[in-house]
């Protein structure tokens, strides 16, 4: 990993079209600007995270999981009966 | 009562007052604006977030407190005004708002819950959100407890 130390004010490069900027800096945290051609995606990481989870807990949600889940989770109620008995919640 | 398809639990009656709407639906699933909460007694705690949209669509949730009785959820002034909640307040989870964390089970890995980005939901105007706060100390692969199973001799 490349580190360097900037001040508010100051900028990085990266390659040809990006321009990274520290606009404000405080203790806990730091405000960026950032300049680069409509066709970079930028996103905060913890946003693309939430999305690759998103996906895969759609993905991985299949009967299978729910009774797994339901035999191990300490206090769930045994699986005996899958039938849905109650109406809306 | 209307009824919607499910993808666990067949047709379900689902009535206007049982549907929550996230403006900005979800990371992933952005144009996925309504949802309904299903519960059964034969599997709580599990809570089952079903897309009205897409009946294949279900995420397996659990209460938050249920995972982490201490756990805190720190809404910002944006947040709180998506949720259509008073500016500067706090929330009561079960109270005022139902907070719940997404399953994860992928094939041969232990089951994980994402406390990093809950789903929050006014319980009131049933207005939703999935917050993401990534500085808050809390994982998205947070691995659930589980009892071992006992294997038939």
């Amino acid at each position: 990993m490349l580190i360097m130390w900037r001040r508010a004010g100051e900028s990085l490069l990266v390659g040809d079209g990006i321009e990274i900027e520290v606009l404000e800096a405080k203790a806990h945290r730091v405000k960026l600007g950032i300049v680069a051609p409509a066709s970079v995606a930028i996103v905060r990481k913890e946003a693309r995270i939430t999305r690759e989870e998103n996906l895969a807990a759609a993905l991985s949600a299949d009967r299978g999981m729910i009774e797994t889940l339901l035999r191990r989770l300490p206090g769930a109620v045994p699986a005996a009966d899958t039938t849905v008995t109650s109406s809306k919640n | 009562m209307p009824r919607i398809p499910t993808k666990f639990f067949g047709d379900r009656e689902c009535d206007a007052d049982s549907i929550y709407t996230f403006p900005a639906g979800l990371p992933g699933f952005e144009d996925q604006h309504s949802f309904c909460f299903l519960t059964t007694p034969a599997s709580e705690p599990l809570l089952f977030m079903q897309s009205i949209a897409t009946p294949n669509l279900c995420f397996v949730m659990l209460p938050i407190l249920v995972v982490d009785p201490d756990y805190r959820v720190a809404l910002s002034e944006e947040e709180l005004a998506t949720l259509e909640l008073p500016s500067g307040g706090t929330p009561a989870i079960g109270r005022d708002i139902l907070c719940a964390a997404l399953v994860c089970s992928e094939a041969g890995t232990r089951p994980t819950v994402n406390l990093m980005a809950p789903i929050v939901v006014n319980l009131k105007t049933k207005a939703g959100i999935q917050v993401i706060h990534g500085e808050s100390g809390y994982s998205h692969r947070h691995p659930l407890r589980l009892e071992e199973e006992l294997v038939a001799c």
